[in-house]
């Protein structure tokens, strides 16, 4: 094996001995910042799931309303035809025919 | 921490449980920050990366699947928070015999003096002069070569904590090791 990299061989194995291996302390307010940062994130989740419900909300509501308003276009429509007055009078001249 | 305990804490975390978050972030801080000091980009404080390192970690415990050992994915994290920070990393100085310590000279000399092992008492030198070496070389390649000679960890795993596939981590490990080869052999040149 080339020297250079017989040396550099075992000064890695003799470095990686060399790291610390007792457990490190958690610096002081770590823990604290982790933790609210933690629950920031989850607060902001939920929000975004409200938000996203809303929405939701939005869309069915307004699906409900052009169902809603549907019959009313409708007649409408029917309202423009030229025949709608002639025919509504022939009803109200059976339905006065009718009555006793 | 026993496997069963993390997969109840897990479980309770996902839930919303500020005592389980908390057991899990003393259960992952030890390893996090071997791996963030280990992986430290320069001018970066280690405080706020293993920080970064453990609110990602907290705020996904959904995604974790539990297919991998819950301390290899957040190793993974880690590596991966890590070589984000470090990647536009551009200063890498050159290492000098005369900007060596007397711990490191030390080590040099007794490298070249003699075949075998190091002492116990050259152990703190020699990482002192490897973490000098490796910051000559790019934030990928000092990784590489961190997981693989100080942490003894092989091309599989390096592949799975990185997400490099198998031939790049062969390729980047070779050329990262000609070039410490190079650095070492004018440090030994310098020396008398």
């Amino acid at each position: 094996m080339n020297p250079i990299d017989d040396q550099l061989n075992r000064l890695f194995k003799a470095a990686a001995k060399g790291e610390p291996d007792s457990a490190p302390t958690i610096p002081y307010g770590l823990e604290t910042r982790v933790m609210a940062a933690w629950h920031a994130a989850k607060t902001r989740e939920i929000g975004s799931w409200d938000m996203g419900l809303l929405v939701k909300g939005l869309i069915v509501a307004c699906v409900i309303m052009v169902i809603s308003f549907w019959p009313a276009l409708t007649t409408e429509i029917t309202a423009s035809n030229p025949f709608a007055d002639f025919l509504n009078l022939t009803d109200s001249t059976v339905s006065s025919d009718d009555a006793p | 921490m026993t496997d069963a305990e993390v997969t109840e804490c897990l479980a309770r975390g996902r839930e919303g449980d500020d005592k389980a978050i908390l057991e899990l972030f003393h259960y992952m801080y030890p390893h996090v920050t071997k791996l963030v000091q280990a992986n430290l980009p320069a001018r970066e404080s280690a405080e706020d990366l293993i920080q970064q390192v453990c609110i990602k970690v907290m705020s996904h415990l959904d995604q974790f699947s539990g297919k991998v050992p819950f301390l290899h994915w957040v190793s993974r994290i880690a590596v991966n928070t890590c070589l984000n920070q470090i990647r536009h990393e551009k200063r890498r100085p050159e290492v000098r015999l005369a900007d060596l310590s007397e711990d490191e000279s030390k080590v040099v000399e007794h490298l070249a003096a003699s075949p075998g092992d190091l002492d116990a008492s050259d152990y703190v030198g020699s990482k002192e002069l490897v973490d000098k070496l490796l910051v000559t070389l790019r934030p990928a390649d000092r990784l590489l070569m961190r997981l693989m000679y100080l942490e003894g960890r092989h091309v599989d795993e390096i592949a799975s904590l990185t997400g490099w596939n198998k031939s790049l981590i062969k390729v980047r490990a070779f050329r990262a090791r000609a070039q410490l080869r190079r650095r070492y052999s004018l440090l030994m040149k310098e020396s008398p």
